[in-house]
């Protein structure tokens, strides 16, 4: 967390993978905490057979996402779903990371992924 | 001396042949089983109509697990398209099971003039490919199923042309 409203999500997608823009989505759990999405950065456009053109990211992506209603001691749940394909030929379906956050109440953050990602994606 | 020999050859011979016997029982004994996962599926059509996979037992059955939002699912298929024209006379049937949504398949399915059923399927379906070796739960899954009901090969990723029509020759 960078304080006591704002959350930085980091996807670190790994060499030889990318996801799709279009397919990154931010939930927060419970939903009254109020999750603030702003527009997500620019990604490579690409230009697709069947879509038209689609944007995807590599390497280090961060999105500041901003909670309107924090409750100081709360702890919630950021989900963050993307989906993406690697280099070699495979795509995997859409997938959701889940990231149990205390929000602080004096200045101690904690981050405490709940449930292992297969692929660092999401920190 | 030479006929002992000859007799301890003949015992070896028979062992080995023994062993072979059982080898090739136990292969008929599992994989059937696999392929039942796959015959037992049923899923919706294009038309919303449950088509259950069972009604394909018999012939070489080549069950391609794919998407929309999958480019190199989307571009494998011309080349099976192919296949299914080509081949679909001496007994060959493809099926795609499309882990997406109706509107987009049927789109796709339109364009590429489909002439193999396109299937929706959702997680249950992706738990099937699990089991039959898709460990990654990822897209291309290509399971080839041969007119006994075993599974003959499966494969991750895009199939190359080449690969698939080997595979295929043995079967048909």
């Amino acid at each position: 967390m960078l304080d006591a409203q704002t959350i930085e999500a980091r996807f670190a997608i790994a060499e030889g993978y990318y996801l799709y823009r279009d397919k990154v989505h931010f939930a927060v759990e419970p939903a009254s905490a109020g999750l603030l999405v702003p527009p997500l950065p620019d990604g490579k456009v690409k230009e697709d057979q069947f879509f038209g053109k689609v944007e995807t990211y590599r390497g280090d992506v961060v999105v500041n996402l901003a909670l309107k209603e924090p409750k100081p001691g709360q702890q919630v749940v950021i989900a963050a779903e993307s989906q993406g394909c690697a280099d070699i030929g495979l795509c995997y379906p859409p997938t959701i990371q889940r990231v149990t956050l205390a929000l602080p109440e004096a200045s101690v953050i904690q981050n405490t992924p709940t449930g292992g990602a297969k692929k660092p994606w999401f920190n | 001396m030479k006929p002992s020999l000859r007799n301890g050859l003949v015992l070896v011979a028979a062992g080995m042949i023994a062993l072979a016997g059982g080898a090739w029982w136990a292969s008929q004994n599992t994989a059937p089983k696999q392929a039942d996962a796959v015959y037992a599926l049923s899923l919706p059509d294009m038309s919303g109509t449950p088509q259950s996979l069972n009604q394909w037992r018999g012939k070489v059955l080549v069950v391609n697990f794919w998407a929309t939002w999958c480019e190199p699912c989307r571009e494998e298929m011309p080349e099976f398209v192919r296949a299914q024209a080509e081949l679909g006379p001496r007994g060959l049937q493809f099926v795609g099971i499309a882990v997406d949504q109706a509107d987009k398949v049927g789109r796709f399915a339109q364009e590429l003039h489909l002439n193999y059923p396109a299937l929706i399927g959702g997680y249950d379906a992706m738990e099937v490919s699990q089991t039959l070796g898709n460990r990654l739960a990822a897209l291309p899954f290509t399971i080839v199923i041969d007119r006994q009901g075993r599974v003959a090969q499966t494969h991750l990723g895009p199939i190359k042309p080449s690969q698939l029509r080997a595979i295929l020759a043995d079967l048909l």
